[in-house]
């Protein structure tokens, strides 16, 4: 090793040895320190109704396998293990601001009546994050307007429109769409995969689909 | 804070590719530089006579752990926007198992072997056949490796939530483990050269 | 040997003769450049290196192209592929693409490309090369589980302090000290 090789490698290994001690002092960079809440305009976003998405346009994002898309419940694990909507990913409020989102991606929050995913959208955009909405009505409206949409006796035509367009996004997610009175929605805690899997494939192209949107690799 | 500079939308579209062009050309540089082209001087890191392939790769990490951590501390990086791979504690530990017992017969990884074939030598091409081979093969039978690739999911953890330590009293850990390592390596190395297993 | 051949021959030989291989590089010096590389690229672009993920990218751009329906089946090709299921440009593959030419610029400016086959005294030429596509195979269905290779998961993943990275740089070690005793005769 040549002189200035030697030194040059000395200066380098006591400017880590010092870096290092310096760093077990200063603890903690903060990750969620640059968030900045303006909240002018998030009144704004809420005002003009661009906060949220319906539970038939966020269905039809995941059919259309809309690039970039991440649909969050966050929800505790063990109300997500039984029932979720089918390619979201499961990030409880108190870990979703350390969550990496990319600032291209579109990310749906939901929770089980809307509340918590309302806050979650406060907290997301405040970190910066453009495209971030959530289900107002949260899982509920997943449930009674996807998987189990129902039209009226005498409908009129838009509700007839509206009607065809979820009950084909409803076979898709393996739901059923009927005619007649709303029966009322099986309690969420009751739900289970099982009981609305028709396809076989469902919950593994669910594990794909969730790893194809988070798909970065090495 | 204004890095990652992709991130806040300093950067254009086709940017990104034409940066992985000039990282990738910085990274082989270095490797080959370093030697790491070459297997025989590689698998000398598991006979004790030859520890470049430690040298090389704890100062890269020390490099850039140190560096994140400081920028981040600055706030000039924001660490919560850099992408950490995912943790899946059982694939990840018998993955690296199984990969350890290639990298000892091939004498090269993924990117050196690379490195090797372009320079000339036949078994790093040999080696990025073989490579190809197999992930080709996972790919195409990987419903059955399926449950377990995605078993222990663990999400993005990391070793100072895993301690319940700070992130800077993991670095320092880091930082003395791996000057530590380097003077065990400079020992070795005499050692070996004293044997006669090593030139001088 | 003709006449036509030999001037052709001997000016073989003193190209072959007048290129010395330089020595290699400080290791450390070299590992604080690539660790250099590793901090402008998460700087940069907020993510590290990689390489197997460009295999896994060729390797699923290949099954798109030659087995289309099983390439669709896999779950794991999926998230290499674009949104038709067809091949898609991956920032590793630029990115190893770039490794393989900066790797031969260096060799090339320090006479250090030769065609040669690496191997000990004891070993055929035959049995290496079997060796390295075997160890490359095996190394291929690792990375795959790991998500990743020495540079993904060790490099990049180290530094990031995350833990399955770490418990990957461990059992890799690990596993080729245990093994490489089995295999000195490639090597000694």
């Amino acid at each position: 090793m040549t002189d200035i090789t030697r030194r040059s490698v000395q200066v380098l290994a006591s400017a880590a040895l010092g870096l290092g001690l310096l760093a077990a002092f200063a603890g903690n960079p903060d990750f969620a320190s640059s968030a900045r809440v303006d909240v002018r305009s998030l009144a704004r976003n809420v005002e003009a109704e661009e906060d949220h998405v319906t539970a038939v346009e966020l269905a039809e994002w995941i059919k259309d396998r809309r690039p970039g898309l991440r649909v969050v419940d966050v929800r505790p694990a063990d109300e997500f293990d039984a029932y979720h909507v089918p390619t979201a990913e499961n990030i409880p409020l108190d870990k979703l601001v350390d969550t990496p989102f990319r600032k291209d991606e579109t990310i749906v929050l939901y929770s089980g009546g809307g509340a918590h995913a309302a806050q979650g959208w406060v907290f997301l955009r405040a970190l910066g994050l453009p495209h971030v909405y959530f289900l107002r009505d949260g899982l509920t409206e997943w449930l009674e307007d996807v998987i189990n949409p129902v039209i009226s006796a005498a409908p009129t035509d838009s509700a007839r429109n509206s009607f065809a367009r979820a009950a084909d996004l409803s076979r898709y997610f393996g739901g059923v769409p009927r005619a007649g009175e709303p029966a009322t929605v099986a309690p969420l805690h009751e739900l289970s995969h099982k009981s609305l899997a028709k396809k076989d494939s469902t919950t593994g192209s669910t594990a794909a689909a969730v790893l194809r949107i988070r798909g970065r690799g090495c | 804070m204004i890095a990652p500079f992709n991130e806040y939308g300093l950067l254009s579209d086709g940017a990104g590719l034409w940066i992985a062009l000039v990282i990738g050309l910085g990274f082989g540089w270095c490797l080959e530089r370093a030697g790491m082209g070459s297997a025989r001087k590689l698998a000398g890191q598991f006979y004790l006579t030859d520890l470049t392939v430690f040298k090389v790769m704890f100062t890269a990490i020390l490099t850039a752990m140190l560096g994140v951590f400081w920028l981040g501390w600055l706030g000039v990086l924001n660490i919560g926007r850099v992408y950490v791979p995912e943790t899946f504690i059982l694939p990840q530990l018998v993955g690296g198992v199984v990969f350890g017992i290639g990298f000892a017969a091939a004498g090269l990884c993924p990117g050196t072997s690379c490195v090797s074939a372009v320079t000339g030598r036949g078994d790093g091409a040999m080696a990025v056949l073989g490579m190809f081979t197999g992930i080709f093969a996972t790919g195409i039978f990987f419903g059955s490796l399926e449950s377990f690739y995605n078993s222990t999911a663990r999400g993005q953890l990391t070793l100072p939530a895993v301690f319940h330590v700070s992130y800077g009293i993991v670095v320092f850990a880091i930082v003395l483990v791996a000057l530590a390592g380097f003077f065990i390596a400079e020992r070795l190395e005499r050692r070996a050269q004293i044997r006669g297993e090593r030139p001088a | 040997m003709s006449s036509a051949v030999a001037p052709l021959v001997e000016a073989r030989e003193r190209w072959l003769t007048a290129i010395v291989p330089r020595p290699y590089a400080n290791p450390y010096l070299m590992g604080f450049g690539l660790g250099l590389v590793l901090l402008s690229a998460f700087v940069i672009m907020g993510r590290g290196l990689g390489a197997s993920g460009a295999f896994a990218s060729g390797a699923a751009s290949v099954a798109a192209t030659i087995t289309p329906d099983r390439a669709r089946a896999s779950h794991y090709f999926a998230r290499y592929l674009g949104a038709d299921g067809g091949p898609r440009v991956d920032w590793l593959v630029v990115e190893l693409l770039g490794v393989s030419i900066g790797g031969l610029l260096s060799a090339l400016l320090a006479g250090r490309v030769r065609a040669t086959i690496e191997r000990g005294p004891r070993i055929s030429r035959r049995s290496r090369l079997a060796l390295a596509y075997g160890g490359g195979g095996i190394m291929g269905v690792g990375a795959v589980l790991a998500r990743g290779c020495t540079s993904g998961q060790a490099l990049t993943g180290g530094a990031l302090l995350s833990v399955g990275s770490w418990l990957f740089v461990v059992g890799a070690f690990a596993a080729a000290y245990a093994v490489a005793p089995l295999l000195r005769r490639e090597w000694t």
